[in-house]
């Protein structure tokens, strides 16, 4: 009987052991680039090219403060900020009162139409990058902020109403009708009873889109000129010359990783949810 | 929460309306005053206009003149509609260029080849994390970093660790290879950081699903004897498939659209290995500055997605409903 039960704790001991090893391997596999870049924008230039290189070394924020003292750095930096949340803003706005109208009533050409959002989604947007960069520089649109944001707004718009619709239909019809009841408007409801209530959705919805507009390249690439870029086009125009500074770009990879990192740190939870369900349940 | 009715949910809103008629109970609510009473019966229409306008005027119009601009021999200096009615011919040319069709094949390979790793590495991380060991949550979060990076700056980090001169793989593995200059190398290198950035998204939706799963199958199956792998291929498997064909159809549409990782690391080289369909649109488009060529590249990009989506439509729809 003893025997048999040290047998079985050795084993389960064997099992969690290699379970951490794998673990940590994975750790190290998926975290081991970010660090390393990290690493590297905290040394001097000399540190960054030293070989064999230093896995040591006291660090330095020069880098940090050089690219945030770059006009180039901080121009991008607020064009993302500024392109972002008026994006995240356009769709949440335009977006959650239609996902609320899809989740809720019944009306002409509501399958269609929710079909057609959820097929735009699927189609590469590489295909109306074109046709938006002709059209909007025919309006003149082409080299303002704003056409990246009607960009983005038609990204993420799909999103917002696939997860926020997704959301409400979960939360009892009973809810607003014991509302209206108590007299309170259609509108009244809506803004007191439910949207409390679906807040996590909301927060999904505002993450994937700000992911989204934070994280695009090529509509920034084609739509923007020097003066209104954003984060990632600055960075690609980095990658042509990588023999320059590391340090400063490492700096600035840093920096545009950064906030988003933290803010869905922040919002994990959320997250999660808004993407499984997002994704599953539709 | 059980899985098989998100599925079914899933399924529903994708293929039919046909639940529509249950929602189409009148909504009674009890209106004060004139206006509310007319924003009461203009709701749906004020609620969904601006949605589906947006979509129409900055989406779907675009997408209109693209299928036109496709059809025409049409420069950036003409008025809009001034090109020359072209046919079929830009669709010809592509079809003829072997470069289009070597990157057409290279790009179904390529979703092929790494929505299958992502899925499976996402799967068997899944499987790991979804074991309650103490620290767990902290590998949860840990793992799925590489997600929230910006692709650029991500593809960026790579081409930094594998440069041939100061990069730190290479040091590693103690010899100078130029990852991203030869062919078969610069595919993987390419391919590899796609896998890295986005094997945490399976993760998370199949994770999602494990951790939903009902735990009354997997306790009868080890009630009858069941080992662990044949738990995991009879029960685990068949109750995961919605999860995993949703994470594969996503995936695969990202994919079929890489674009970002290849601008930074390869710029589509070297001798076009690495030059993906969204990259022999973006060349011929803003490089070449042929538009008419890029929509119809475009275009047929767009009708394979289609294709593609709609057959796993299809596919979910049957699989749900038998």
């Amino acid at each position: 009987m003893s025997a048999m039960g040290v047998g079985r704790r050795r084993s389960k001991l064997i099992f969690a052991v290699s379970i951490y090893a794998a673990l940590l391997a994975l750790l190290v596999l998926f975290l081991f680039p970010l660090l390393w870049i990290v690493g590297l924008s905290l040394k001097t230039r000399m540190q960054v090219f030293a070989s064999p290189p230093l896995f040591l070394w006291v660090p330095t924020l020069q880098n940090y403060a050089t690219m945030l003292g770059t006009g180039a750095f901080q121009s991008a930096f607020i064009n993302s900020l500024l392109i972002s949340a008026e994006a995240v803003l356009l769709s949440i706005c335009i977006g959650v009162p239609a996902a609320y109208a899809f989740a809720r009533f019944h009306f002409r050409g509501r399958s269609p139409l929710f079909m057609s959002l959820l097929v735009m989604r699927m189609l590469p947007p590489i295909a109306v990058l074109v046709p938006m960069y002709v059209l909007f520089s025919k309006l003149g649109l082409a080299q303002t902020r704003f056409s990246v944001v009607l960009a983005y707004t038609t990204f993420s718009l799909p999103l917002v109403v696939w997860i926020m619709r997704g959301f409400f239909e979960e939360l009892p019809r009973e809810l607003e009708e014991s509302a209206w009841v108590d007299g309170a408007s259609r509108f009244a409801a809506f803004r007191l009873v439910v949207l409390p209530l679906v807040r996590p959705g909301l927060v999904a919805a505002t993450i994937l889109a700000l992911l989204l507009a934070w994280n695009d390249f090529i509509f920034a690439a084609v739509l923007t000129t020097d003066a209104t870029r954003t984060l990632p086009v600055l960075m690609a125009s980095f990658s042509g010359d990588v023999g320059v500074d590391w340090g400063a770009m490492t700096a600035s990879c840093v920096l545009v990783v950064l906030p988003v990192l933290l803010f869905s740190f922040a919002a994990q939870r959320h997250l999660v949810a808004g993407l499984s369900s997002g994704a599953v349940k539709g | 929460m059980n899985p098989s009715s998100k599925a079914v949910s899933y399924a529903r809103v994708v293929s039919s309306s046909a639940t529509d008629a249950l929602d189409a109970r009148p909504s009674t609510a009890p209106a004060t005053g004139w206006f509310a009473r007319v924003f009461d019966r203009a709701f749906v229409w004020l609620a969904v206009t601006p949605t589906a306008l947006t979509m129409l005027l900055v989406f779907g119009l675009p997408l209109a003149f693209s299928l036109y601009l496709s059809m025409e021999g049409w420069s950036a200096d003409e008025t809009l509609f001034g090109g020359k009615f072209a046919g079929t011919a830009n669709y010809e040319a592509l079809l003829t260029d072997p470069d289009f069709i070597g990157s057409l094949t290279l790009t179904l390979g390529y979703t092929a080849v790494t929505v299958l790793s992502e899925l499976l590495l996402g799967l068997g991380i899944a499987l790991l994390l979804n074991l309650d060991l103490p620290f767990i949550t902290f590998f949860r979060t840990a793992l799925i970093v590489p997600m929230m990076m910006t692709p650029i700056v991500a593809a960026l980090c790579w081409k930094l660790l594998l440069d041939p001169d100061h990069g730190v793989i290479d040091y590693f593995i103690g010899s100078n290879i130029i990852w991203l200059g030869r062919p078969w190398l610069a595919l993987f290198a390419v391919g590899f950081a796609s896998v890295w950035q986005n094997t945490p998204f399976v993760t998370i939706l199949a994770l999602a699903g494990l951790r939903s799963l009902p735990h009354e199958p997997m306790e009868a199956a080890a009630i009858d004897g069941a080992n662990a792998l044949q738990r995991f291929w009879h029960v685990t498997l068949p109750l995961m498939r919605p999860y995993l064909l949703v994470a594969l159809l996503l995936r695969a549409i990202f994919e079929f659209r890489a674009f970002d990782n290849v601008y930074v690391m390869t710029g589509g080289g070297p001798a076009n290995a690495t030059l993906l369909l969204s990259v022999y649109t973006y060349q011929a488009s803003f490089v070449q500055f042929d538009l008419s060529l890029g929509a119809a590249a475009s275009w047929v990009m767009l009708l394979i997605a289609l294709v593609a989506c709609l057959g796993f439509v299809a596919l979910i729809g049957r699989r749900t409903t038998a």
